[in-house]
């Protein structure tokens, strides 16, 4: 593949064979970043005035830190009907970006984030078996004695599996 | 003959009146009656409820059984044996734990002994006056139940092979648990018991898979004292009983308990593996109970600091002011929390 890519760089590829690569470095990142690397190492080893570099990741990086404006602020509009196709617009934008952030939230992530959700209970810390005799205390006073007689008691001896 | 038909007629028309009139009024009776069936029915059905908790607690006492039950909690399943006789000199309980570690509880004549570690100790001196409070639960305090809980025989369900009669006990705020029960019709024992959260989820259950009830239930262990536990009693323990615990006005109070809670014990006692006597306050609403323990901090435990449960049981323990103050008890975390926060001191 790096060979490929080489060959491709110094025009030494047949055209059908070019055009099939040229597809799998828009699609696969990782060719597509061996096809960077390798135009980044040709212009460092030309001593160029400038060097390219990628900075698609950067800008994409900072534009999602950007706050999302909806709509444009109407300070010069004056015309109602204006307003309204620009509030038209923005609700319709708004919609968009609702259906996107709900396509963000996508199928794989809703259980994973039930889950998570569950976890919350178990993730509950036991009583340390160093602690059974207060529950001991408290088991003799509870209504739960009267009711499930000494089947309660059970909770005063429970063990932990991770104890011998 | 011309006559005849009309005064029939006329007859029948006036009959057909009264008929109305009288169905009328008696519809207006049945309906006005419904209404106060349907109330009494409504408390009556409060009341068949909390009368069947009379019955379980009586029933808990006097029946001689044996069975094995599942003990359900936070994900976890443990399976125990329980056998229970009753003989003139009082009654003898014996738990058991089938899996993990062997574990064993004997009660009676209100001591428990347990039997953990390859070693046999006794845990707790109980005042027999104590016991079923149930049965001699004041009428305030069952009406107080009655207040918190809203009570309702829910159906019959199969459970352990048995007939049982489900009631399900829903508190009427958010600081408490729901509990649901399954009772024997024929003989009042709880065969099935379930506490649930305000999401309907259960927090912890209890099932019997298998009961015997009456007929021959193995004594051996108790009668050729091979734990030790009934000489255990005679030797050492009632003397010791009156200065094992005593009742005490200790000036802590709690500001915040939830409504409905009233204090059933505050007593001072001594504890395994505490130098010092610890303060018991014990508050119940009639289904689940909160204790409050109060100890000088000089075992220097500072380490204990926060929430911890296991099914039902809550407990939340933390040093103030050089106290060791620990709450537990069968409520949510945040009742427990809210407890924990109004206990202080209000004596001199």
């Amino acid at each position: 593949m790096k060979q490929e890519i080489s060959v491709l760089m110094d025009g030494e590829l047949f055209e059908d064979e070019a055009e099939s690569l040229l597809n799998r470095i828009e699609r696969g990142s990782d060719v597509h970043r061996d096809w960077e690397i390798y135009h980044l190492i040709g212009d460092v080893l030309r001593q160029p005035d400038h060097i390219h570099c990628d900075l698609s990741a950067k800008v994409r990086e900072r534009m999602r830190d950007e706050p999302t404006v909806l709509a444009p602020r109407g300070h010069a509009v004056k015309q109602k009907m204006r307003t309204f196709a620009l509030s038209a617009a923005a609700s319709l934008s708004a919609v968009g970006v609702v259906a996107w952030m709900s396509m963000q939230i996508s199928p794989e992530v809703a259980p994973k984030m039930a889950m998570q959700q569950n976890a919350v209970r178990s993730v509950n810390v036991q009583i340390q078996p160093k602690a059974n005799d207060y529950l001991m205390a408290h088991q003799e006073f509870s209504p739960s004695t009267d009711m499930n007689g000494g089947a309660s008691y059970i909770r005063t001896v429970s063990y932990r599996p991770d104890e011998k | 003959m011309a006559v005849l038909p009309t005064s029939a007629l006329f007859l029948t028309g006036q009959m057909k009146n009264n008929t109305e009139k009288v169905l009328a009024m008696s519809v207006r009776a049945a309906f006005c009656g419904l209404l106060l069936v349907a109330a009494n029915v409504y408390a009556g059905e409060q009341q068949d409820s909390l009368d069947w908790l009379k019955i379980v607690a009586f029933a808990g006492h006097q029946t001689d059984y044996s069975g094995i039950f599942v003990y359900q909690y936070d994900n976890r399943v443990e399976t125990s044996r329980i056998t229970h006789v009753v003989e003139p000199d009082g009654e003898y309980e014996k738990l058991e734990s089938l899996d993990g570690p062997k574990r064993e509880i004997i009660r009676h004549h209100g001591h428990v002994w347990c039997y953990t570690n390859h070693k046999l100790e006794q845990v707790d001196g109980q005042n027999q006056q104590m016991r079923n409070r149930f049965t001699d639960l004041p009428p305030e305090q069952l009406s107080l139940l009655g207040a918190n809980y809203q009570a309702n025989v829910v159906g019959i369900e199969r459970v352990a092979g048995y007939i049982t009669q489900a009631i399900l006990f829903q508190p009427k705020d958010s600081l408490r648990y729901a509990h649901k029960i399954w009772v024997h019709a024929d003989s009042g024992l709880l065969l099935k018991a379930s506490v649930l959260d305000d999401k309907n989820q259960v927090v912890e259950q209890y099932a019997f898979t298998q009961m015997q009830l009456g007929g021959k239930i193995d004594r051996s262990w108790f009668e050729q004292g091979a734990t030790g536990g009934k000489q255990g009693t005679e030797s050492n323990i009632s003397p010791e009983k009156n200065k094992d615990r005593k009742q005490i006005n200790s000036g802590w109070t709690v500001d915040a308990l939830p409504e409905g809670f009233m204090k059933a014990m505050e007593i001072q006692r001594a504890m395994r593996g505490k130098h010092r006597p610890v303060t018991q306050l014990v508050f119940s609403d009639g289904l689940s109970a909160i204790s409050i323990f109060i100890e000088s901090n000089d075992e220097d435990e500072d380490d204990v600091e926060g929430i911890s449960s296991r099914g039902a049981v809550n407990l939340y323990q933390k040093v103030i002011d050089n106290h060791l103050i620990t709450v537990v008890g069968e409520v949510p975390p945040r009742t427990l929390m809210q407890v924990f926060y109004s206990v202080r001191y209000n004596g001199k």
